[in-house]
């Protein structure tokens, strides 16, 4: 089997991870969204201490040949239930949620780096992503974090890096939804200018029953110190955030954005970057009448900042059918990259995450081919330099149903 | 010139018992014509695809062949064909495949927009409810059906939801946006029975404190209603007509399964579950046609294949709920190796972005499967979205292969079909141009689309 003299190879190279390591005439997509250039990358400890040809290597430094092999940045989810949600469907494996706390929902501690969806996602390109509240009828759902998906209970990642909400169609009317918005983000502002415990006893927070969280999650968005993630549809919708943005002085970034067409020039002039998921073409409500395959490309050439998500939990790997479809459709192959690793760790600050470039984190995986064909997968995986093990329970249990021997299958393992 | 006779496999139905022209006196005649297809191909012209590469959809690969079609039929295949007075169409470095088959979808049912005056798909008032049609909620404008065609979709199998034990019957269409329900209905394609394992029909309810609240619930719910469509049975074929019992919908559909007509259509997670299943069959002695979505299928890959069940399955997705919790990435390659390579394997949606992407959802699990160590090629991996399906929805003896005599369902592709850049620039359906992604002229356009952003536009332009 292939897993089994794979996970060989891993168990000695990991012995060995504090040894320089150079990835040899890899295909290197950078994530700057430049070119792709046959180049060699030398790992030196958990960074990426040179890009370039024919780098001259030291004797201890392990070679790997890569013979024009693809290598990205490893992928980063803009957002995830990743390490909070093991069963969507049942309750008691869900920590997205939170009954007590609205804007100041952090599911920071809930993260577990245990979680099967961890190496599945790591195995198929994800080094690091944002996991983020699940929705709730409130339109601020909480605080989403950052999180390195090495699977190490020393967890690694940055505490409540953006905020995420919704407007659009609900049982209620989008104009009190806008207007409760206003409101709350006013108490924001009103938090930098007195007391929180005063801002708490103000009628709308108590009557909202906001706790001492909320008010300080909405300080930091007025400040615009915290990235505010808003997902709305509706092309009039797309126009009233971008007035929310400017008159509270948002850091605002906009996901699924499916009429975002038909109010380009709006968009693009307010300087927005959005999370969208391209494959998505259905007109699935009222709001999105709009919505197309084209939506990649068009906003491609509008030259607005674009990141992926996915239709479905789980797989979020899958961002790479769903920029390959949009390049399908004519985005430019760069900017699906780029939209998976360097636009994600800029626009949530990330820090030195996101391209294969000097200094940087050595997050890098290598691809068997096209890291936008759903059929190609990673030969390698490297998180802060260190090559990962790519299994999970997937590989586990394709082992074991394709091992012949001859007896019962909880005996084969 | 060199042709090759591409009849190698009988055009039979493979499903064994079915066989769509029962006597009538079998069944009587007035259930078999009710809500009767009266579809009619669109206006085609005879064709002629030069220099493509062919996937017949069986396992083949021809490249640099020649295609022609006529009288809405696949007429011949070869080396340098030609023909006088047919439209030719350069289809060099392109791909000809089979059109693909969705042998699980709620199109039309579920339609776009998801409100709740379109949720048509479940009749969750009872955990039997045989008597219903899908059919009879289709909403003929819904969007999706033209997303599909774009995507390739030929022809597709309209379920029932799983809420219930027996969620009804299921039919068969060809993708052609009609305003009646019945131009669309496949021609001579068999009904469908939709069972449902497992977690739904159990949390259904048993959230309303009524049986099934357990899976053991499921199992006698099936077995009760069997043991009356049994009876029921025996009633009918009373020779005396007056002694036949009243007439009874959710009955004729449990008949027509007991008398070969009716294909089991299964939803199914589990392993167990599914061979608990195929006991169930066997005391009742009737046919499972496809399990669905058997995310653990690959645990039984050989009862599957030994008991001739096809399983319809996602490439990846999981964790949804707990049933769908160890899946595999090469469970349709297991499936399809299975017992020497005679499993049957299926890629099927049940999702409305899915089924625009059958193509690639098949890649998927062909890359997984060479993974796991099978050498699966493309050629034979293509029967999954095309012949499989065809089998299971009993409609292989008209579609679902290019073989000379079947409908001309057939995509033109821009590239390889298992590529994420391929893109369907033709589809034919019996030989008449559906979608063309070159001449917006050549682009179905429903009712709802029209002026509903801006009335000088169409939705999505």
């Amino acid at each position: 089997m292939k897993y089994l003299s794979l996970s060989f190879f891993l168990l000695f190279s990991l012995n060995a991870f504090t040894q320089s390591i150079l990835l040899k005439g890899g295909l290197v997509h950078s994530g700057t969204g430049e070119s792709a250039q046959i180049q060699d990358i030398l790992i030196s400890g958990n960074i990426i201490s040179r890009v370039g040809n024919n780098l001259a290597v030291n004797g201890t430094t392990k070679i790997i040949e890569l013979n024009g092999l693809p290598v990205t940045p490893g992928l980063i989810s803009p957002t995830s239930n990743l390490g909070i949600v093991e069963i969507n469907a049942l309750d008691v494996t869900r920590d997205d949620e939170s009954d007590l706390l609205k804007a100041g929902f952090s599911i920071f501690n809930a993260f577990n780096p245990h979680s099967t969806g961890i190496p599945w996602n790591r195995s198929n390109g994800v080094t690091s992503a944002i996991t983020s509240p699940g929705s709730s009828s409130f339109p601020l759902f909480g605080m989403a974090s950052y999180f390195v998906l090495d699977g190490s209970l020393e967890i690694k990642g940055l505490k409540d890096v953006a905020m995420f909400g919704r407007m659009g169609s609900s049982y209620g009317s989008r104009a009190e939804t806008l207007s409760m918005l206003e409101s709350l983000l006013e108490l924001g502002q009103q938090a930098s200018s007195m007391p929180i415990e005063e801002v708490l006893e103000m009628r709308l927070a108590d009557q909202l029953e906001l706790q001492t969280q909320d008010i300080l999650a909405l300080k930091r968005l007025v400040n615009n110190d915290l990235p505010f993630v808003l997902e709305t549809n509706r092309a009039v919708d797309i126009l009233q955030a971008i007035a929310l943005k400017k008159k509270y002085g948002l850091n605002l970034i906009l996901a699924s954005v499916e009429e975002a067409p038909l109010v380009i020039n709006q968009l693009k002039a307010s300087n927005t970057p959005v999370i969208i998921d391209p494959m998505d073409n259905i007109p699935d409500s009222f709001d999105e009448l709009g919505s197309s395959l084209m939506l990649g490309k068009i906003l491609d050439e509008a030259g607005i900042k674009i990141m992926f998500s996915t239709q479905r939990s789980h797989n979020y790997h899958l961002m790479r059918q769903g920029s390959g479809n949009a390049v399908a459709y004519g985005m430019s192959y760069e900017t699906a990259i780029q939209g998976m690793t360097q636009t994600v760790a800029e626009t949530f600050k990330l820090g030195a995450r996101g391209t294969i470039t000097q200094g940087k984190i050595a997050d890098i995986v290598v691809w068997n081919a096209d890291p936008l064909e759903p059929s190609s997968f990673p030969e390698f995986v490297y998180i802060a330099g260190k090559v990962q093990d790519l299994s999970s329970r997937a590989t586990r249990l394709t082992e074991r149903y394709t091992n012949k021997e001859n007896k019962p299958s909880a005996y084969k393992h | 010139m060199k042709n090759i006779s591409l009849l190698s496999v009988p055009l039979l139905l493979i499903l064994g018992c079915s066989d769509l022209d029962l006597p009538s006196e079998a069944t009587g005649e007035t259930r078999h014509d009710a809500f009767a297809s009266t579809y009619e191909p669109m206006q085609s012209q005879p064709t002629l695809f030069k220099s493509a590469n062919i996937y017949d959809g069986l396992g083949g690969e021809f490249l640099d062949y020649d295609l022609l079609v006529a009288d809405g039929k696949i007429v011949e295949m070869g080396r340098s064909l030609s023909q006088s007075g047919v439209k030719v169409i350069d289809a060099s470095n392109k791909w000809i495949t089979p059109g693909i088959i969705d042998i699980h979808s709620h199109m039309g049912v579920y339609s776009a927009p998801g409100v709740t005056s379109s949720s048509d798909g479940n009749e969750a008032t009872s955990p039997v409810t045989a008597e219903v049609w899908a059919e009879h909620s289709i909403w003929t404008q819904d969007p999706q059906f033209a997303l599909a065609l774009k995507g390739g979709v030929t022809s597709f199998h309209v379920l029932p939801g799983s809420a219930n034990l027996f969620g009804g019957r299921g039919a068969t269409f060809k993708n052609i946006s009609k305003n009646t329900i019945q131009a669309m209905k496949f021609p001579n394609a068999p009904h469908s029975l939709k069972m449902a394992c497992g977690e739904n029909p159990k949390r259904v309810y048993g959230n309303r404190r009524q049986s099934p609240a357990t899976r053991m619930g499921n199992m006698a719910g099936y077995r009760s209603a069997w043991i009356d469509a049994v009876d029921y049975r025996e009633d009918m074929q009373e020779s005396d007509a007056d002694k036949h019992p009243k007439r009874d919908l959710g009955m004729d559909t449990l008949m027509g399964v007991l008398d070969g007509e009716i294909l089991i259509q299964n939803h199914c997670y589990r392993a167990e579950e599914m061979a608990m299943m195929v006991e169930l069959s066997k005391e009742f002695n009737y046919k499972i046609t496809t399990f669905h979505h058997a995310v653990e299928a690959y645990k039984i890959a050989d009862l599957l294949a030994d008991e001739g069940i096809c399983a319809a399955m996602w490439a990846d997705w999981w964790g949804f709920k707990h049933e769908a919790y160890d899946m595999v990435p090469a469970n349709i390659a297991i499936i399809d190796q299975a017992r020497n390579g005679t499993g049957c394997a299926i890629v099927h949606s049940d999702d409305e972005v899915g089924i625009q992407h059958l193509n690639q959802e098949a890649a998927k699990a062909m890359a997984a499967g060479n993974r796991a160590g099978f050498n699966i090629s493309k050629a034979h991996a293509m029967r999954w979205i095309t012949s499989n399906p065809a089998k299971a929805a009993g409609i292989l003896q008209s579609t679902g292969s290019i073989e000379l005599g079947k409908d001309a369902d057939i995509v033109l592709w821009t590239d390889n079909p298992f590529s994420i850049y391929a893109r369907a620039q033709q589809v034919l359906i019996d030989g008449a141009v559906a979608f063309d992604m070159n001449n917006s002229q050549v682009q179905p356009v429903t009712d709802f689309d029209l002026g509903i952003i801006q009335p000088q536009t169409i939705r999505v332009q």
